[in-house]
């Protein structure tokens, strides 16, 4: 099976400050690859088995082009990259992303699946699926924690709210998985350094204009907390206890 | 005159987003895929949608979206489930805009999300205003209307799965979004027998017990739907107790909209401290049974 995995590279959130105006500083934050897209690259790579392949796309600014990160999707069982890097691609919103991955997914041709993360580091908005699903014109299932082969293409086992669905998907088709259907591997200096050696396609590709106006990103307000802490006393427990009680 | 438009799966969920409608626009329209319950009197116009044979509730994408361009909504609000995600996306999808999704907040058309799990605070606006809503966002709002009701010609997807299974998911028990108390479980915890105590807390409170995510995946103590944190459930009781959980933030995105925090945790340094209304420094296997007896 050949299965696309978009992936989104985004700054290591651990790396994010706040500066004294509430703004979000990312200078100290490096590109890396948006958590729960390393789950669906895993997925991929097992889904894929010896006769297949997995190609990872991304599209995003031109902070995205970084040699450590492209070999790091490379180093995970993944045999090709496209990649649209260009300052017009950042901060787009699903639509206007979906757009410019579908301009990558046809520089990639052939396809039997489209393979994506639960939801993006920065804004989980989990929207790029059915958006690019929608201009591929294309089934989508979400939340997928299982996926086999099975006649008619394959068979998805999504955990939803309330309930646990399988489905019958035929192919091509555009998945999300949920963070528990594969443990990402950890690459070891060999496949670091064959992923040196593989091909890194840098592509030209437009976006549609974002729908989505952002008015302003801040460090949320911390709610105002009393901050009482205490040792384990059988007083401070009573105390504690206490107001457990009129908080109720 | 303005028009609002509820997407819902669950019927809950559609009571409060057709309350928040009512405040923002003068009719409120709600839309009620296959067999979910509408409550009385909570919007002006309810649109049927009857799902064929081996139809998921996201295949009705295409009739909902067909009824969006009809109707021209102003608003949209949209329960935030994984159905919900796709048939507001196809919405979305089909008139050329996004949808802006897990508003916490939404005055004057502006929706503000969490934006990396909550280390920032995000704005948006669009012209098409689709927006997926947290619940508890519209607390406390009373919904009206007259329900006049109506039948949705179905419009066959495009492109479609087949429904084979749908099992329910055998839930603990407690549901966490909606209790009183919520007593979470960490790292804290060396074995899972050490749960039972912060089980027997949770349920001497009348509240239900969840946890971080280090005890769902790998070790798999609790089921994944009890898990509180980005990607997990957000709750807001009046008490949360945190017990064994260091405070990442992660985590706390999922609970910091509580009442009053509490805290347990033997390192007087863990985040979750300066978090917290009120702390206790402890081991706890030690500090839970101590506070049982003291209930």
């Amino acid at each position: 099976m050949k299965i696309i995995v978009p992936v989104k590279i985004v700054p290591d959130d651990q790396d994010i400050q706040v500066a004294a105006d509430g703004s979000l500083d990312y200078s100290k934050a490096k590109p890396t690859i948006s958590t729960y897209d390393l789950n669906a690259i895993e997925a991929a790579a097992q889904l894929a088995g010896a006769d297949g392949s997995v190609v990872v796309i991304s599209v995003g600014p031109k902070s995205i082009d970084d040699s450590k990160t492209k070999k790091g999707i490379l180093a995970r069982g993944v045999s090709e990259l496209y990649m649209a890097a260009d300052d017009s691609l950042a901060g787009l919103d699903a639509f206007a992303t979906a757009s410019a991955l579908a301009a990558l997914v046809a520089e990639v041709g052939e396809y039997d699946l489209i393979l994506c993360g639960d939801g993006s580091a920065d804004n989980y908005a989990q929207q790029t699926d059915v958006q690019l699903a929608c201009r591929l014109g294309l089934p989508v299932v979400n939340a997928a924690c299982k996926i086999e082969a099975a006649d008619g293409g394959i068979k998805v086992e999504s955990v939803l709210e309330d309930t646990v669905e399988t489905v019958i998907c035929p192919l091509p088709a555009v998945v999300s998985v949920c963070p528990d259907i594969a443990v990402p591997r950890i690459p070891g200096m060999k496949d670091i350094l064959a992923a040196g050696k593989k091909p890194m396609h840098a592509v030209a590709a437009a976006a549609e204009p974002s729908a989505i106006e952002v008015l302003e990103v801040k460090a949320p307000e911390q709610a105002d907390r009393k901050q009482e802490i205490m040792d384990a006393s059988d007083d401070n427990i009573a105390k504690f206890v206490a107001a457990i009680k009129a908080a109720l | 005159m303005t028009k609002a438009l509820v997407l819902a799966e669950r019927a809950d969920a559609a009571v409060e987003l057709a309350a928040g409608a009512r405040t923002i626009a003068d009719e409120v329209i709600v839309v009620a895929i296959a067999d979910m319950p509408v409550a009385e009197g909570i919007a002006d116009r309810v649109a049927h949608v009857t799902l064929p044979e081996g139809a998921t509730v996201a295949a009705a994408a295409a009739t909902v979206s067909a009824f969006w361009a009809a109707e021209r909504p102003d608003v949209t609000l949209v329960e935030p489930t994984r159905h919900m995600k796709i048939v507001a996306g196809t919405v979305a999808a089909a008139a050329g805009t996004s949808v802006i999704t897990d508003a916490i907040a939404l005055e004057g058309g502006v929706a503000s999300s969490m934006y990396f799990g909550g280390v920032g605070l995000k704005k948006q606006r669009s012209d098409a205003s689709i927006i997926t809503v947290t619940p508890g966002t519209f607390a406390g709002l009373e919904a009206s209307g007259a329900n006049a009701a109506e039948e949705l010609a179905w419009v066959a997807p495009a492109a479609s799965v087949t429904l084979v299974s749908s099992t329910p998911i055998q839930k603990s028990g407690v549901d966490l979004t909606k209790a009183d108390v919520v007593v979470a479980a960490g790292r804290g915890f060396a074995t899972e027998e050490d749960l039972g105590a912060a089980k027997e807390l949770a349920e001497k409170l009348g509240g239900g017990l969840g946890c971080s995510r280090p005890l769902t995946e790998g070790v798999n103590w609790l089921p994944t739907e009890l898990y509180i944190g980005v990607s997990g459930l957000i709750v807001t009781p009046k008490v949360y107790i945190a017990a064994g959980i260091s405070g990442q933030m992660q985590h706390m995105v999922g609970c910091n909209r509580s009442g009053v925090m509490f805290a347990i945790n033997k390192d007087k340094n863990a985040p979750v401290f300066k978090q917290c209304d009120y702390g206790i420094i402890g081991d706890v296997n030690t500090v839970i049974p101590a506070i049982i007896a003291a209930l």
